[in-house]
Protein backbone atom coordinates (compact mmCIF):
# COMPACT_ATOMS: atom_id res chain seq x y z
CA UNK A 1 0.00 0.00 0.00
CA UNK A 2 2.58 2.63 1.14
CA UNK A 3 4.05 2.01 -3.01
CA UNK A 4 0.98 2.95 -4.06
CA UNK A 5 0.92 6.14 -2.31
CA UNK A 6 4.51 7.09 -2.86
CA UNK A 7 3.93 6.98 -6.44
CA UNK A 8 0.96 8.70 -6.03
CA UNK A 9 2.51 12.15 -3.97
CA UNK A 10 6.15 11.45 -6.93
CA UNK A 11 2.75 12.55 -9.55
CA UNK A 12 2.03 15.33 -6.85
CA UNK A 13 5.57 16.30 -7.28
CA UNK A 14 5.84 16.31 -10.75
CA UNK A 15 3.48 18.88 -10.60
CA UNK A 16 5.51 22.25 -9.51
CA UNK A 17 8.28 20.85 -11.75
CA UNK A 18 6.67 20.88 -15.01
CA UNK A 19 5.53 24.68 -13.63
CA UNK A 20 9.10 25.58 -13.06
CA UNK A 21 9.38 24.67 -16.70
CA UNK A 22 7.02 27.29 -17.61
CA UNK A 23 7.47 30.77 -18.76
CA UNK A 24 5.43 33.48 -16.14
CA UNK A 25 5.69 35.56 -13.15
CA UNK A 26 8.43 34.99 -11.09
CA UNK A 27 6.50 34.57 -7.87
CA UNK A 28 5.12 31.37 -9.22
CA UNK A 29 8.07 29.85 -9.49
CA UNK A 30 8.12 30.53 -6.02
CA UNK A 31 4.79 28.96 -5.40
CA UNK A 32 6.69 26.29 -7.25
CA UNK A 33 9.64 26.21 -5.27
CA UNK A 34 7.84 26.42 -1.56
CA UNK A 35 5.55 23.39 -2.82
CA UNK A 36 8.69 21.62 -4.16
CA UNK A 37 10.18 21.67 -0.77
CA UNK A 38 7.24 20.52 1.04
CA UNK A 39 6.36 17.93 -1.13
CA UNK A 40 10.24 16.54 -1.31
CA UNK A 41 10.63 16.34 2.83
CA UNK A 42 7.86 14.44 3.05
CA UNK A 43 8.64 11.96 0.17
CA UNK A 44 11.73 11.44 2.39
CA UNK A 45 9.92 10.64 5.17
CA UNK A 46 7.23 8.06 3.75
CA UNK A 47 10.61 6.16 2.08
CA UNK A 48 11.94 6.38 5.60
CA UNK A 49 9.02 4.91 7.27
CA UNK A 50 8.97 2.20 4.05
CA UNK A 51 12.06 1.07 4.24
CA UNK A 52 12.93 1.31 8.27
CA UNK A 53 15.46 3.67 7.69
CA UNK A 54 16.03 6.13 11.23
CA UNK A 55 18.34 8.43 9.41
CA UNK A 56 16.93 9.52 6.68
CA UNK A 57 13.80 10.35 8.29
CA UNK A 58 16.17 12.46 10.24
CA UNK A 59 16.90 14.13 7.72
CA UNK A 60 13.59 14.79 6.02
CA UNK A 61 12.67 16.70 9.45
CA UNK A 62 15.38 18.81 9.70
CA UNK A 63 15.32 19.55 5.65
CA UNK A 64 11.31 20.65 6.54
CA UNK A 65 13.03 22.47 9.67
CA UNK A 66 15.22 24.41 8.36
CA UNK A 67 14.56 24.67 4.42
CA UNK A 68 12.31 27.55 4.32
CA UNK A 69 13.99 29.91 6.00
CA UNK A 70 16.64 31.07 2.80
CA UNK A 71 12.95 31.36 0.51
CA UNK A 72 12.13 33.57 3.16
CA UNK A 73 15.34 36.24 2.40
CA UNK A 74 14.45 35.08 -1.66
CA UNK A 75 11.39 36.35 -1.36
CA UNK A 76 12.11 39.36 0.49
CA UNK A 77 14.92 40.55 -2.43
CA UNK A 78 12.26 39.78 -4.98
CA UNK A 79 10.19 42.05 -3.63
CA UNK A 80 12.91 44.92 -2.95
CA UNK A 81 13.95 43.99 -6.90
CA UNK A 82 10.48 44.94 -8.04
CA UNK A 83 10.59 47.91 -6.16
CA UNK A 84 13.45 49.24 -7.43
CA UNK A 85 12.87 47.99 -11.09
CA UNK A 86 9.49 50.58 -11.34
CA UNK B 1 17.27 0.81 -7.77
CA UNK B 2 13.90 0.20 -7.53
CA UNK B 3 11.69 2.29 -10.25
CA UNK B 4 10.18 5.21 -8.06
CA UNK B 5 13.97 6.21 -7.01
CA UNK B 6 14.77 5.65 -10.80
CA UNK B 7 11.77 8.49 -11.62
CA UNK B 8 13.37 11.00 -8.81
CA UNK B 9 16.48 10.58 -9.78
CA UNK B 10 15.66 11.28 -13.42
CA UNK B 11 14.57 14.51 -12.07
CA UNK B 12 18.01 15.95 -10.97
CA UNK B 13 19.44 16.03 -14.13
CA UNK B 14 15.81 17.95 -15.96
CA UNK B 15 16.03 20.62 -12.97
CA UNK B 16 20.00 21.13 -13.24
CA UNK B 17 19.41 21.47 -17.18
CA UNK B 18 16.97 23.55 -16.68
CA UNK B 19 18.52 25.62 -14.37
CA UNK B 20 21.36 26.34 -17.00
CA UNK B 21 18.66 27.25 -19.77
CA UNK B 22 16.90 30.34 -17.38
CA UNK B 23 18.48 34.16 -18.60
CA UNK B 24 17.02 35.86 -15.65
CA UNK B 25 19.61 35.73 -12.87
CA UNK B 26 16.85 35.81 -10.43
CA UNK B 27 14.72 33.30 -11.63
CA UNK B 28 18.08 30.79 -11.84
CA UNK B 29 18.33 31.64 -7.97
CA UNK B 30 14.86 30.41 -7.51
CA UNK B 31 14.94 27.22 -9.44
CA UNK B 32 18.82 26.74 -7.93
CA UNK B 33 16.07 26.47 -4.91
CA UNK B 34 14.33 23.96 -6.30
CA UNK B 35 17.34 21.92 -7.37
CA UNK B 36 18.68 21.93 -3.98
CA UNK B 37 15.62 20.43 -2.78
CA UNK B 38 15.48 17.61 -5.57
CA UNK B 39 19.05 17.05 -5.34
CA UNK B 40 18.26 16.71 -1.18
CA UNK B 41 15.68 14.21 -1.71
CA UNK B 42 17.73 12.22 -4.19
CA UNK B 43 20.58 11.68 -2.03
CA UNK B 44 18.68 10.62 1.10
CA UNK B 45 16.41 8.05 -1.79
CA UNK B 46 20.28 6.76 -2.02
CA UNK B 47 21.33 6.20 0.87
CA UNK B 48 23.56 9.44 1.46
CA UNK B 49 22.01 11.16 4.19
CA UNK B 50 24.70 13.11 5.51
CA UNK B 51 25.19 14.30 1.85
CA UNK B 52 21.64 15.08 1.35
CA UNK B 53 21.78 16.93 4.93
CA UNK B 54 24.38 18.58 3.69
CA UNK B 55 22.33 19.40 0.08
CA UNK B 56 19.70 20.66 2.56
CA UNK B 57 21.67 23.31 4.53
CA UNK B 58 23.94 24.53 1.94
CA UNK B 59 22.32 24.14 -1.81
CA UNK B 60 19.11 25.67 -0.58
CA UNK B 61 20.17 28.29 2.40
CA UNK B 62 23.68 28.99 2.37
CA UNK B 63 24.09 29.18 -1.76
CA UNK B 64 20.82 30.89 -2.64
CA UNK B 65 21.81 33.91 0.16
CA UNK B 66 25.23 34.13 -1.25
CA UNK B 67 24.23 34.24 -4.93
CA UNK B 68 21.22 36.64 -4.09
CA UNK B 69 24.10 39.40 -2.38
CA UNK B 70 26.20 38.62 -5.58
CA UNK B 71 23.49 39.09 -7.79
CA UNK B 72 22.36 41.97 -6.14
CA UNK B 73 25.57 43.66 -6.17
CA UNK B 74 27.09 43.25 -9.16
CA UNK B 75 24.28 43.71 -11.80
CA UNK B 76 23.36 47.35 -11.29
CA UNK B 77 24.45 50.72 -13.24
CA UNK B 78 25.56 53.69 -11.25
CA UNK B 79 24.58 57.09 -13.10
CA UNK B 80 26.54 60.35 -12.08
CA UNK B 81 24.63 63.52 -12.09
CA UNK B 82 25.65 66.88 -10.75
CA UNK B 83 22.99 68.16 -7.64
CA UNK B 84 22.57 71.81 -9.59
CA UNK B 85 21.41 69.36 -12.61
CA UNK B 86 19.58 67.71 -10.57
CA UNK B 87 17.63 70.61 -9.12
CA UNK B 88 17.44 72.74 -12.60
CA UNK B 89 16.33 69.79 -15.16
CA UNK B 90 14.97 67.19 -13.01
CA UNK B 91 12.50 66.93 -14.94
CA UNK B 92 14.10 66.03 -17.77
CA UNK B 93 16.55 63.84 -16.15
CA UNK B 94 13.80 61.87 -14.52
CA UNK B 95 12.87 61.08 -17.85
CA UNK B 96 15.69 59.89 -18.60
CA UNK B 97 15.99 57.82 -15.72
CA UNK B 98 12.61 55.66 -16.52
CA UNK B 99 14.10 55.32 -20.12
CA UNK B 100 17.17 54.03 -19.07
CA UNK B 101 15.36 51.56 -16.39
CA UNK B 102 13.39 50.07 -19.19
CA UNK B 103 16.16 49.64 -21.66
CA UNK B 104 18.24 48.35 -19.06
CA UNK B 105 15.49 46.57 -17.18
CA UNK B 106 15.85 44.23 -19.88
CA UNK B 107 19.48 43.03 -19.63
CA UNK B 108 18.27 42.70 -15.51
CA UNK B 109 20.51 45.63 -14.75
CA UNK B 110 19.23 48.22 -11.92
CA UNK B 111 19.89 51.60 -12.31
CA UNK B 112 21.05 53.97 -9.25
CA UNK B 113 21.67 57.65 -8.66
CA UNK B 114 25.45 58.76 -7.43
CA UNK B 115 24.42 62.67 -6.98
CA UNK B 116 28.04 64.97 -7.32
CA UNK B 117 28.49 68.58 -6.10
CA UNK B 118 30.46 69.96 -8.63
CA UNK B 119 31.35 69.09 -12.55
CA UNK B 120 35.36 68.26 -11.68
CA UNK B 121 34.12 65.52 -9.28
CA UNK B 122 31.58 63.96 -11.49
CA UNK B 123 34.28 63.53 -13.79
CA UNK B 124 36.57 62.46 -11.59
CA UNK B 125 34.34 59.41 -10.65
CA UNK B 126 34.17 58.37 -14.23
CA UNK B 127 37.94 58.55 -14.67
CA UNK B 128 37.86 56.17 -11.08
CA UNK B 129 35.00 54.36 -12.42
CA UNK B 130 32.81 54.87 -9.34
CA UNK B 131 29.91 55.29 -12.56
CA UNK B 132 29.60 53.89 -15.11
CA UNK B 133 27.11 56.52 -16.97
CA UNK B 134 27.16 60.25 -16.17
CA UNK B 135 24.96 63.04 -17.20
CA UNK B 136 26.17 66.42 -18.22
CA UNK B 137 23.82 69.34 -19.00
CA UNK B 138 26.13 72.14 -20.18
CA UNK B 139 23.93 73.39 -23.12
CA UNK B 140 20.55 74.47 -22.41
CA UNK B 141 18.87 72.11 -24.89
CA UNK B 142 19.38 68.30 -24.21
CA UNK B 143 21.12 66.24 -21.96
CA UNK B 144 24.66 64.57 -22.55
CA UNK B 145 24.90 60.61 -21.78
CA UNK B 146 28.64 59.84 -21.49
CA UNK B 147 29.64 56.06 -20.79
CA UNK B 148 33.18 54.41 -20.71
CA UNK B 149 31.56 51.23 -21.28
CA UNK B 150 31.85 49.72 -24.93
CA UNK B 151 28.80 47.01 -24.47
CA UNK B 152 26.87 49.57 -22.28
CA UNK B 153 27.13 52.01 -25.31
CA UNK B 154 25.88 49.36 -27.93
CA UNK B 155 22.63 48.30 -25.83
CA UNK B 156 21.93 52.37 -25.55
CA UNK B 157 22.70 52.55 -29.40
CA UNK B 158 20.37 50.14 -30.15
CA UNK B 159 17.57 50.57 -27.75
CA UNK B 160 17.33 54.35 -27.27
CA UNK B 161 13.99 55.78 -28.30
CA UNK B 162 13.54 59.38 -27.01
CA UNK B 163 15.88 61.91 -28.28
CA UNK B 164 19.12 62.48 -26.57
CA UNK B 165 22.91 62.17 -27.01
CA UNK B 166 24.84 59.28 -25.92
CA UNK B 167 28.54 59.10 -26.19
CA UNK B 168 30.73 56.69 -25.80
CA UNK B 169 34.55 57.81 -24.11
CA UNK B 170 37.21 55.09 -23.10
CA UNK B 171 39.04 55.92 -20.25
CA UNK B 172 42.10 57.16 -20.64
CA UNK B 173 44.09 54.77 -18.68
CA UNK B 174 42.33 51.69 -19.56
CA UNK B 175 42.72 49.02 -16.91
CA UNK B 176 39.89 46.96 -18.34
CA UNK B 177 38.06 44.81 -16.01
CA UNK B 178 34.94 45.31 -17.96
CA UNK C 1 -4.58 0.61 12.55
CA UNK C 2 -4.17 -0.13 9.02
CA UNK C 3 -7.10 1.25 8.15
CA UNK C 4 -6.82 4.09 10.06
CA UNK C 5 -3.44 5.37 8.43
CA UNK C 6 -4.86 4.71 4.76
CA UNK C 7 -7.20 6.69 5.34
CA UNK C 8 -5.03 9.40 6.45
CA UNK C 9 -3.04 8.97 3.25
CA UNK C 10 -6.07 8.94 1.12
CA UNK C 11 -7.11 12.22 2.55
CA UNK C 12 -3.28 13.11 2.23
CA UNK C 13 -3.26 12.71 -1.03
CA UNK C 14 -6.78 13.71 -2.36
CA UNK C 15 -5.77 17.25 -0.74
CA UNK C 16 -2.34 17.25 -2.58
CA UNK C 17 -3.62 16.39 -5.97
CA UNK C 18 -6.30 18.77 -5.57
CA UNK C 19 -4.33 22.01 -4.33
CA UNK C 20 -1.62 21.58 -6.27
CA UNK C 21 -3.06 21.62 -10.12
CA UNK C 22 -4.43 25.10 -9.25
CA UNK C 23 -0.78 25.92 -10.05
CA UNK C 24 -0.90 25.59 -13.63
CA UNK C 25 -4.38 27.78 -13.98
CA UNK C 26 -4.04 31.09 -14.70
CA UNK C 27 -5.75 32.90 -11.98
CA UNK C 28 -3.97 34.98 -9.32
CA UNK C 29 -1.22 35.08 -7.57
CA UNK C 30 -3.05 35.17 -4.22
CA UNK C 31 -5.79 32.75 -5.37
CA UNK C 32 -3.03 30.19 -6.05
CA UNK C 33 -1.32 30.89 -2.70
CA UNK C 34 -4.22 30.09 -1.00
CA UNK C 35 -5.22 27.24 -2.48
CA UNK C 36 -2.00 25.24 -2.31
CA UNK C 37 -0.85 26.62 1.05
CA UNK C 38 -4.10 24.77 2.16
CA UNK C 39 -2.77 21.86 0.08
CA UNK C 40 0.45 21.28 1.17
CA UNK C 41 -0.11 22.03 5.03
CA UNK C 42 -3.68 20.29 5.39
CA UNK C 43 -2.35 17.36 2.71
CA UNK C 44 1.09 17.36 4.68
CA UNK C 45 -0.54 17.53 8.22
CA UNK C 46 -2.84 14.35 7.09
CA UNK C 47 0.05 12.26 5.71
CA UNK C 48 2.59 12.80 8.82
CA UNK C 49 -0.48 11.69 10.81
CA UNK C 50 -1.02 8.64 9.07
CA UNK C 51 2.85 8.03 9.46
CA UNK C 52 2.69 8.86 12.86
CA UNK C 53 -0.31 6.15 13.58
CA UNK C 54 2.36 3.51 11.71
CA UNK C 55 5.23 4.33 13.61
CA UNK C 56 4.23 5.43 17.19
CA UNK C 57 7.47 4.75 18.72
CA UNK C 58 9.00 7.72 16.99
CA UNK C 59 6.41 10.04 17.79
CA UNK C 60 9.26 12.75 18.79
CA UNK C 61 10.16 12.83 15.40
CA UNK C 62 7.02 13.14 13.49
CA UNK C 63 6.05 15.90 16.56
CA UNK C 64 8.85 17.72 15.32
CA UNK C 65 7.81 17.51 12.15
CA UNK C 66 4.39 18.47 12.39
CA UNK C 67 5.37 21.55 14.19
CA UNK C 68 7.72 22.87 11.46
CA UNK C 69 5.50 22.25 9.03
CA UNK C 70 2.69 23.99 10.54
CA UNK C 71 4.81 26.84 11.56
CA UNK C 72 7.09 27.33 8.55
CA UNK C 73 4.38 27.12 5.67
CA UNK C 74 2.15 29.51 7.56
CA UNK C 75 4.66 32.03 7.87
CA UNK C 76 6.15 31.66 4.59
CA UNK C 77 2.80 32.14 2.85
CA UNK C 78 2.32 34.83 4.51
CA UNK C 79 5.97 36.26 3.07
CA UNK C 80 4.97 35.58 0.43
CA UNK C 81 2.05 36.98 0.00
CA UNK C 82 3.46 40.23 1.50
CA UNK C 83 5.86 40.52 -1.01
CA UNK C 84 3.95 39.33 -4.23
CA UNK C 85 0.92 41.63 -3.06
CA UNK C 86 0.71 44.31 -6.12
CA UNK C 87 2.17 47.61 -4.33
CA UNK C 88 -0.24 49.93 -5.86
CA UNK C 89 -2.74 48.18 -4.03
CA UNK C 90 -1.41 48.93 -0.83
CA UNK C 91 -1.69 51.62 1.21
CA UNK C 92 1.21 52.18 3.24
CA UNK C 93 3.76 53.26 0.73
Amino acid sequence: MLTVVLWGMIGAFLIPIYQMTRRGDIWETMLALSSVATKSSLIMLLVAVMRDDWMMGLVGVITLAVGNAGFMLLAHLLRRMAQTGR
Amino acid sequence: MTSETLVLTALLPLSAGLLVLQTNPYRALVVRGILGSVAALVYALLGAADVALTEALVGTLLAVILYAVAVRSSLVVRLGVVTADLEQRGKELQTLMTELRRVLGQQHLLVEWVTYAEPADLAQGLAQQEVHVICTCSEPMGIHTTTPILRLYEILQREWTIPMTVDYQPLVAATGGH
Amino acid sequence: MDIASGVCFGVGLILWWWGTPILLTRRSILFKLHYLSVADTLGSLALMVGLLIRRPQEWSLWLLAVLSLVMWNTVLGYVLAYCAHPPELRRDE
